[in-house]
């Protein structure tokens, strides 16, 4: 089987969602094979579309945006619509990870992607909404399913599974294995070091203007 | 002072001194996720294509009127692309609000939603994720919802739009 791993992430490098895949792909079995898409602007080329529907599953991964997916997905999205395309034996399968720690503020951002699949005529098999994603980037040396991506690592393996044999499976909601207070504290902590290294002072992140 | 946010170009004439009105003028770029609205021009957005200030103009508002067609059960590329850059109205600082992680606020105006859908064909599920999204929208800027509203035309949103 021909699968699809589509980074939708804006950033072309160090992203959430780029980390998120690479981790999927670990999990994925060696006779599958595997095609990268990026989906980082808001168009893609023709000649990708059809690549990408040669491909019977697709796995969308994407930041959260202002609780939806992000601008220029929705205008990839749509591009393929208006491309008419055709094709029930189309799985699509998302990962949308937020900033936000609980997993479940990822639910509409999945349900619009449903929507677009509906819409398609593809078959829906399912999503993973993981809270605390911005914090993957630290943790690459962090094993799938180990502290805290234990229950990354499970919900991972639940979509590998359903991806590997083509079916569905209800949305999982998770989210980073680390209490939510400590999560904040550790968030908080990184925009003051951020700030301070573009030449701010922590005030500065309050600023009204 | 109320925004209007909307896809619907000729709403641009409705502009007065009250009442701002963000349409497409074909130079918007997208968000690109740098953060450069929270850590390096706190407030506002770091790519100067003229939508920079969606921030702050959020704080200006106390009646946020998004007319958008209904893309999914989401908003149009454009709608959401001027709200993907207006993160910077909201602090990158947490806070928990009704059980959940959310932002806090750097503004203290309290914005109230309405929002008009329009669209030929938007299915019952479309609706269903639409209505949680502006709610979900309003939680994140500690706002209200006035009212979520439905069309099946620009034209008849446009009407049943008070200018």
């Amino acid at each position: 089987m021909n699968i699809a791993l589509i980074n939708a992430s804006p950033k072309r490098s160090e992203s959430a969602s780029g980390a998120l895949l690479s981790d999927l792909k670990g999990l994925l079995p060696d006779d599958q094979i595997v095609k990268s898409f990026s989906m980082n602007r808001p168009s893609i080329a023709e000649e990708e579309i059809k690549e990408l529907c040669g491909c019977e599953s697709w796995i969308f991964s994407f930041p959260l945006y202002v609780d939806g997916i992000p601008s220029h997905l929705v205008s990839c999205l749509y591009q393929i619509e208006q491309l008419g395309i055709k094709n029930q034996n189309i799985y699509i399968y998302a990962v949308s990870n937020s900033g936000f720690y609980e997993g479940k503020q990822n639910r509409n951002a999945l349900a619009i992607l449903k929507n677009w699949c509906d819409k398609m005529g593809f078959v829906w098999g399912m999503g993973i909404g993981f809270g605390g994603g911005v914090a993957l980037n630290s943790m690459k040396g962090v094993p799938l399913g180990k502290g805290p991506k234990s229950m990354l690592g499970s919900a991972c393996r639940t979509l590998v599974n359903a991806v590997s044999s083509h079916a569905t499976a209800d949305n999982i909601y998770i989210t980073i294995n680390l209490p939510r207070f400590l999560y904040q504290v550790l968030g908080e902590m990184g925009w003051r070091q951020e700030i301070k290294a573009n030449g701010g002072k922590r005030r500065d992140l309050e600023r009204r203007l | 002072m109320r925004l209007i946010i909307t896809d619907i170009k000729e709403l641009q004439s409705a502009q007065n001194p009250t009442q701002r009105v963000i349409t497409d003028n074909g130079s918007i770029h997208s968000c690109i996720g740098c953060f450069g609205c929270w850590i390096k021009t706190p407030g506002q957005c770091i790519i100067k294509d003229g939508y920079e200030h969606i921030g702050e103009q959020f704080s200006k508002c106390d009646e946020l009127t998004i007319i958008s067609k209904c893309f999914y059960g989401g908003f149009s590329p454009f709608v959401k692309n001027v709200l993907d850059r207006a993160i910077s109205y909201i602090s990158p600082h947490f806070v928990i609000r009704n059980g959940e992680m959310h932002h806090k606020r750097r503004y203290s105006n309290v914005i109230h939603m309405t929002v008009y859908w329009y669209g030929e064909d938007i299915t019952e599920a479309e609706m269903k994720t639409a209505q949680s999204l502006v709610t979900a929208n309003a939680l994140n800027y500690d706002g209200r919802v006035n009212q979520v509203l439905f069309f099946s035309s620009a034209d008849q949103a446009r009407e049943a739009l008070p200018l």
